[in-house]
């Protein structure tokens, strides 16, 4: 079993990642401004009357929705590695820390940042296209579980990316063919928690999303230290 | 001189069944000669898929061994991939425009296969990113990994975007077991065979025949169309052709008595004939799938040494 000190490890990997993202507010006004363009975008033409009244809106919204949830996501995502290669820290952390802790360290961040992100875009929706959720249960199910899911993925893709030269635009390239199968089921369980569908209904799709978070959380496990040490 | 052999032997085996695909084998019963493409796009479909296997297989064996063979391999099957579903996209979308009326309609193989392609093109974005040989390797490898967790996903997740498939099993084996769908005077009128809306507005009899009003919803038109069932012969008796498709649509099934009755529609390919369902055809198929498989492995291995060589030159300090 990992000893005290690889949990105090991990804790102080995100401690310190937190410290920096709240004194420099890089990712999350980055995030923050691209939910904000998005939604006031969508809004001007189709909010906060014109979609709600429209039968086919819950589907609309849905796929709106983690529009400005996927790419916001990828504006931010990627800082807290990138930080450490630009900054050259990455290397001291690499001595000091066990790669797995740095793993777990940043996952936690980029969980909270994400969780943020999520709750923004949900009250910009609220407030802009007056969007009303039928099922908040499962709404709030859909995006915690997609949160998860979208954290596993590309906190690894990341890391990836903070190795690469072309650290920008590639990360959305790398994350958009992974992150597919996700962007489905989450549009589709949106759409019914939108528009009143049960619980049993979503259930396959709530299944699969849980079935791929393990998947892509497992495979990150697996694979970090090779990319984090590369 | 064996792999003189191996690449003499694949070249005239392809030869043939180019010749075979146009000369011998006859135009389809039905969709006439886009029938043909079948031959084509199936085997290099197939094979869009081996290759990302052994992409994956070979980036798992670089991670684990280190040696630069393995991710020449890895790579070449790659490029092989991105090859292979470019020729079974085209080829596809040919067929789904003559058969289906549409190029392209999101059915679950094409999105099976833009998200292999996509995934090709974030891999070649990855590699070239990066300056250093034995990092690109070495960062390639673990994306190659990561997309095929990810993958097997989609075969879940894709039948989700659409209720049905163009691209059933029995589309090529089989056409008349295909299921219809089967729609009550009283009850349910409305469903989806494939990507087509149906809905029933009537039934009438004459004499011995059954006339079914349906109207199909066919690439963002309506179409209302009457196919009638003989109850004396208990056999389809007008099969309508479904306008500007190849498609027919016929009442399979009848159960029940006037008033309360329920047609089975069934949407098939013109001819109702199997793509494979001629001998001929099935002979060139079969052997068009092996000699893209050869073709595929000679072309993998020979991809693979021209990479290792490039690798060996630029180590001694040479360009090309």
């Amino acid at each position: 079993m990992a000893k005290p000190a690889f949990w105090q490890a991990a804790w102080a990997v995100a401690y310190k990642d937190l410290q920096i993202e709240l004194r420099t507010r890089y990712a999350l006004n980055a995030m923050a401004l691209f939910a904000v363009t998005t939604a006031v975008m969508v809004s001007f033409r189709l909010g906060p009357l014109g979609l709600s009244r429209d039968p086919r809106s819950a589907a609309t919204l849905a796929v709106l929705l983690w529009i400005a949830i996927f790419f916001a996501a990828m504006n931010g995502l990627s800082r807290t590695f990138v930080r450490e290669e630009e900054a050259h820290t990455a290397t001291l952390l690499r001595l000091n820390v066990p790669a797995l802790a740095v793993y777990l360290g940043k996952l936690v961040v980029n969980l909270l940042i994400l969780a943020l992100l999520e709750t923004l875009v949900t009250l910009l929706f609220l407030g802009l296209l007056n969007v009303t959720i039928a099922k908040v249960g499962l709404f709030l199910a859909t995006l915690s579980l997609g949160g998860l899911a979208l954290a596993g993925a590309t906190t690894i893709l990341a890391t990836l990316v903070a190795k690469a030269d072309g650290k920008g635009s590639l990360f959305t390239i790398l994350a958009f063919p992974l992150v597919l199968p996700l962007l489905i089921i989450a549009v589709e369980t949106t759409e019914l928690a939108l528009s009143g569908g049960t619980w049993a209904s979503a259930g396959s799709g709530l299944q699969l999303l849980a079935a791929y978070t393990i998947a892509e959380h497992v495979a990150a496990l697996w694979l970090f230290e090779r990319v984090w040490e590369a | 001189m064996l792999a003189t052999t191996f690449k003499w032997f694949t070249g005239i085996w392809l030869g043939m069944v180019a010749v075979a695909m146009f000369l011998w084998v006859p135009a389809h019963e039905g969709l006439g000669n886009v029938g043909r493409i079948v031959i084509m796009h199936v085997p290099t479909g197939w094979l869009t898929s081996v290759a990302f296997l052994f992409s994956a297989i070979y980036s798992w064996r670089y991670l684990r061994h280190g040696r630069a063979r393995d991710d020449a391999l890895a790579l070449a099957a790659a490029e092989l991939g991105l090859i292979f579903s470019v020729l079974a996209t085209v080829t596809g979308a040919i067929f789904a425009k003559v058969v289906w009326g549409t190029y392209w309609n999101w059915d679950p193989r094409e999105t099976a296969i833009a998200a292999l392609m996509l995934i090709y093109a974030a891999y070649f974005a990855l590699r070239t990113s990066i300056e250093d040989r034995q990092r690109q390797r070495y960062l390639g490898s673990i994306y190659a990994l990561l997309a095929f967790v990810a993958v097997p996903f989609l075969i879940f997740v894709i039948p989700r975007v659409t209720d049905d498939t163009l691209h059933p099993n029995c589309a090529i084996l089989n056409t008349p077991n295909c299921q219809g769908i089967e729609l009550t005077e009283n009850g349910r009128i409305i469903g989806t065979v494939e990507d087509f809306k149906v809905e029933l507005l009537g039934i009438e009899q004459q004499a011995d025949l059954t006339v079914a009003t349906v109207s199909i919803l066919s690439n963002g038109t309506n179409y209302t169309l009457k196919p009638s069932f003989n109850r004396a012969s208990n056999k389809p008796e007008t099969i309508e052709r479904l306008p500007e498709t190849l498609r027919d649509v016929q009442i399979k099934r009848l159960v029940g008595e006037p008033g309360n009755q329920m047609v089975e529609i069934a949407i098939a390919n013109t001819g109702n004939i199997g793509l494979l369902t001629e001998q001929r055809t099935l002979l060139t198929f079969f052997a068009s799938l092996f000699g893209f498989t050869l073709l595929f492995f000679w072309l993998w291995w020979l991809r693979a040494d021209v990479l290792d060589i490039n690798e060996q030159l630029l180590q001694q300090g040479i360009t090309i």
